[in-house]
């Protein structure tokens, strides 16, 4: 096949995958919503309106982060929520209420809080990261391990601090302070977006260079990537993406995995800007379905992570074992 | 030369049996209440020794138990396996056991403990079988690999036990039943920790046995021991301690990977030798965590697994960080059964060091 | 290009000791030397993949580091032994980004045009739409070379290229690299393990051994029963075949 009738086919799945995310935002909001009762109906979609945002801009964050990463890594098995980025976040967050103090007016607006968040995730983030890139060589398997490590560390840390903030109400504080899927995080929306597109654009030129990035450091430095620079940059970009996704929607963490793989498969490119796009649309597609299953046939009772955490468990052991090569 | 010493004689042994000894009596007079030594043999107040005999001796031993059970597990595991990182917290030993628990608590919720704990062993037993003998059957190469995938194994079986949970409304209840802590410890609640012991004895016994299936199948033929059974023996020893654990306890981590690693550092990798220091090291361990867990925030309690959690997943990594840095070199990783290791000498290395032939995946 | 006084140490262990040597411009060199020689290492910081701990390497009359890294890369060309690329990437893709130095990802018609004349010299036009991970070693390496010569620059570094493939495709890609030379006067530097290819392909050999140079020179010079003996370690026999000195060894 040649270059330009793939990119065809490859823009015409993308369209139907956009039609898809319509079709399935369309149902979302108004399956079981009571269109004749005016009253309830507005009171529905003011409900569901902003969790639909939230899962749209993780979405966005969550496919751009992975996929994003993966090329920074050269691997197709590591996603950032694996490695904990979601845990790191969540511990930040608590260690900034833990030493401000649960009363601070800082965590009262929840704008300010999350700016307050990205600050130290990006500074934070970024220095561990690195460091561990650094320290193991890129070793992959030895990033993974260290990194799922890493993410029960910091989240033992985190319910320690909570358990000393407050002995007596662990669940309960427990539940405030971290985003889920039904505790949406919905007063950031617009910051995120801001901050999303603000991303984008700083960005511009390192995004630019991933398919150059991907063919691996020896190469990328052949032809004249000043690499160093640019994988700190991005993965400054990807805990960013990272912490914007925790924020909102709290932590899913396989989703990116299962969505950047299956971008790859689907559209058979290296281009990044469509494997970006595809895998944001179907993070969509799967979120939005798991969460309309969730409402309707589980009435709540399951969370779409935990579909999530089974399906992209089962497909991470596979593409782990019987996809020589993947990592 | 302090390895030399430790490596020749028992003198770890000893020094780690009076350390033991010694900060029992300690753990036995911390607590919310102070009770002091006059008071308890006075014999006038009776409820300060209730609490001692109800509370803090059961909890003692209930530690004890804990601590050299999981880490004795973990050795066993990494014994059969040939692998430094397999344990019951990577290899699916201590979800499978929340699993049947799950299960028994959903189907039949008026059967008490026994049955709990009945279906606690049998999917710890069938969840780790199936963990080895999947990752022999695939022979994956990569002795990073292996934590790895048994860590995702038991991340999907959490997610299943999750499902049921959340379907019989129960995650609550679990998420306090799960947590490892000894807060809970009476007397009349927790002897079922006991069973570690006899365990404990029999993989002592099994010792030699299970250094030979480690060393592989036509090893272990050549020397007559069935390899089939003696595996299957040894890791249902370990599924059964943890599960038991896990049962009366709740959930900890690490313990098995960490404590064995420490101690072959210095004692080196044949089972006999190690496995009382191990499991010594093991009590000392938890019973140290323990202490931090109980004075922190005083007069509450931090969870204990929160406590290995942190300490456990810091050494691990300085561990995993030790390996990467020394490979082949390392003082002991690997030991006198090195051939068997090096399956995955070509690994990927990362340019500059090639000249450095620095193995990373020994 | 000028190297002087090249170290490089990983931990306790230097691994390349004041190298100097001055790369004959539009000819075929070979490093050569036995493992953890520091011949790699060498050629790792020659094309400012490796960083080096001391020395200077002056390239086109400026030092390395002084380069804009893009710029460098119109210049020299690296080629190392491992390329897992982990895309689906045709072989027509990978050798465009070749260009990437000249145009970024948009491809002018002067680089589709350099690209066909890259993909035509390594006879590789049947393969073009092909993904890379299908192909066989030797035709991936190939495309590889069809990549550095779509880079289209003076200096061409090929670190192992013979590594991992069979007597037939490695004399092919010897006699491609000596053809890079000859035919588009290319200054080529090689790291070979294989003496014979090095005696016979090139002009120039660099022989190293501890971390140093043991022995540079025309290949004549260098090829001889007493050195190779001397930096090996083992007995050798030369013999003169078509005018180029072989060696056997045992």
């Amino acid at each position: 096949m040649n270059r330009a009738k793939m990119h065809r086919r490859n823009v015409t799945r993308l369209a139907l995958l956009a039609v898809m995310v319509l079709v399935a935002v369309v149902f979302y909001l108004l399956v079981n919503s009571h269109p004749e009762k005016p009253k309830l109906f507005q009171y529905i979609l003011s409900l569901r309106l902003p969790t639909l945002l939230c899962m749209i801009i993780a979405c966005i964050s969550i496919g751009a982060a992975t996929l994003i990463f993966q090329s920074i890594v050269n691997n197709r098995i590591v996603t950032p929520a694996l490695l904990g980025m979601n845990s790191i976040y969540s511990f930040l967050h608590t260690a900034a209420v833990f030493v401000l103090g649960t009363g601070s007016t800082l965590f009262l607006n929840a704008n300010l809080a999350f700016a307050v968040d990205l600050l130290t995730m990006g500074v934070v983030g970024t220095l561990i990261y690195w460091y561990l890139f650094k320290k193991t060589g890129h070793n992959v398997l030895y990033i993974m391990l260290i990194g799922t490590v890493l993410s029960s560390l910091f989240g033992s840390v985190q319910s320690a601090m909570i358990r000393v903030m407050d002995p007596n109400e662990y669940d309960a504080l427990l539940g405030s302070l971290v985003a889920d899927f039904n505790n949406i995080n919905g007063e950031i929306i617009l910051f995120a977006t801001i901050m999303l597109l603000v991303l984008a654009f700083v960005l511009r030129r390192e995004l630019g260079l991933l398919d150059v990035i991907t063919m691996g450091r020896n190469q990328a430095i052949n032809l004249g990537v000043d690499y160093d620079n640019v994988i700190r940059k991005l993965l400054f970009g990807v805990v960013l993406c990272m912490a914007v996704a925790t924020a909102t929607i709290g932590p899913v963490s396989f989703l990116g995995l299962i969505v950047a793989n299956m971008s790859r498969q689907i559209f058979k490119t290296y281009k990044h800007s469509h494997l970006m796009v595809g895998a944001s649309l179907m993070g969509m597609l799967a979120l939005i379905g798991g969460q309309m299953i969730s409402q309707h046939l589980f009435h709540f009772t399951v969370p779409v992570s935990t579909f999530v955490t089974i399906a992209g468990g089962i497909y991470f052991l596979y593409l782990l074992l019987f996809k020589k090569g993947a990592y | 030369m302090i390895k030399q010493i430790c490596r020749k004689s028992w003198f770890s042994t000893f020094i780690l049996a009076i350390l033991l000894i010694l900060l029992s009596c300690v753990s036995l007079f911390v607590g919310v209440m102070d009770i002091d030594i006059p008071t308890l043999l006075s014999g006038r107040e009776g409820m300060e020794l209730k609490i001692f005999i109800l509370g803090r001796i059961p909890r003692l031993l209930a530690i004890l138990c804990t601590g050299v059970g999981m880490s004795v597990a973990g050795l066993i595991m990494q014994q059969l396996c040939m692998n430094k990182f397999v344990s019951p917290t990577t290899g699916a030993t201590i979800q499978s056991a929340q699993l049947g628990i799950v299960l028994s608590m959903v189907f039949l919720p008026t059967m008490g403990l026994g049955m709990r704990t009945i279906f606690a062993f049998i999917f710890a037993i069938i969840g780790t079988l199936l963990f080895v003998f999947f990752v022999q059957r695939i022979q994956v190469k990569d002795t990073v690999l292996v934590p790895l995938v048994g860590i995702m194994f038991g991340n999907i079986i959490g997610g299943v036990t999750n499902f049921l949970a959340y379907q019989a409304e129960v995650t609550q209840q679990l998420s306090t039943y799960f947590s490892g802590s000894f807060a809970l410890i009476l007397k009349g609640n927790y002897e079922l920790v006991y069973l570690v012991a006899p365990l404990v004895i029999l993989a002592f016994i099994y010792a030699n046995h299970f250094n030979i299936v480690g060393m592989g199948q036509d090893f272990s033929r050549n020397l007559g021991v069935n390899y089939n059974v003696i595996l299957i023996l040894g890791l249902s020893i370990s599924a059964v301690i943890t599960a038991s654990v896990i049962v009366i306890v709740g959930q900890i981590s690490y313990i098995g990977l960490i404590v064995p690693n420490l101690v072959t550092l210095f004692k080196g990798d044949k089972i006999r030798g190690t496995l009382i220091d191990t499991a010594l090291f093991g009590a000392l361990f938890v019973l140290l965590c323990d202490m931090i867990a109980r004075s922190v925030i005083k007069p509450y309690e931090i969870p204990m697994e929160l406590v290995v959690g942190i300490i456990g997943s810091i050494i691990f990594i300085i561990m995993l960080f030790y390996k990467l840095k020394h490979g082949k070199k390392a003082i002991r990783w690997g030991g006198h059964h090195r051939k068997h290791l090096h399956g995955a000498h070509h690994g990927r290395h990362h340019h500059h060091r090639r000249n450095k032939e620095v193995g990373i995946c020994e | 290009m000028n190297v002087v006084d090249l170290i490089k140490s990983y931990g306790s262990k230097t691994v390349v000791k004041e190298v100097s040597f001055t790369v004959p411009k539009g000819k075929v060199l070979s490093l050569i030397g036995p493992n953890g020689a520091g011949k790699s290492t060498v050629m790792g910081m020659i094309s400012r993949l490796i960083a080096r701990d001391a020395g200077v390497i002056d390239f086109e009359g400026q030092d390395l580091t002084k380069w804009k890294s893009k710029e460098l890369a119109k210049h020299l060309a690296i080629l190392t032994q491992h390329n897992n690329v982990q895309m689906k990437l045709t072989v027509r893709e990978l050798v465009a980004f070749g260009r990437f130095p000249y145009s970024g990802s948009r491809l002018t018609p002067e680089d589709n045009e350099m690209v066909d004349k890259a993909i035509a010299y390594m006879e590789l036009q049947e393969y073009q739409d092909q993904y890379i991970d299908e192909l066989s070693g030797g035709q991936r390496q190939r495309a590889y070379i069809a990549m550095v010569i779509a880079q289209d620059t003076e200096y061409v570094l090929l670190d192992e290229p013979t590594n991992n493939l069979d007597i037939y495709h490695a004399t092919n890609l010897m006699r491609i690299a000596r053809r890079l030379c000859d035919e588009l006067g290319k200054t080529v530097i090689l790291v070979l393990h294989e003496i014979n290819y090095a005696a016979f392909y090139s002009d120039y050999i660099c022989a190293f051994k501890n971390g140093r140079i043991a022995k540079f020179g025309p290949v004549e010079e260098v090829i001889t029963k007493e050195t190779l003996s001397e930096i090996y370690k083992v007995d050798f026999e030369i013999m003169n075949i078509g005018g180029k000195p072989l060696t056997i060894y045992y």
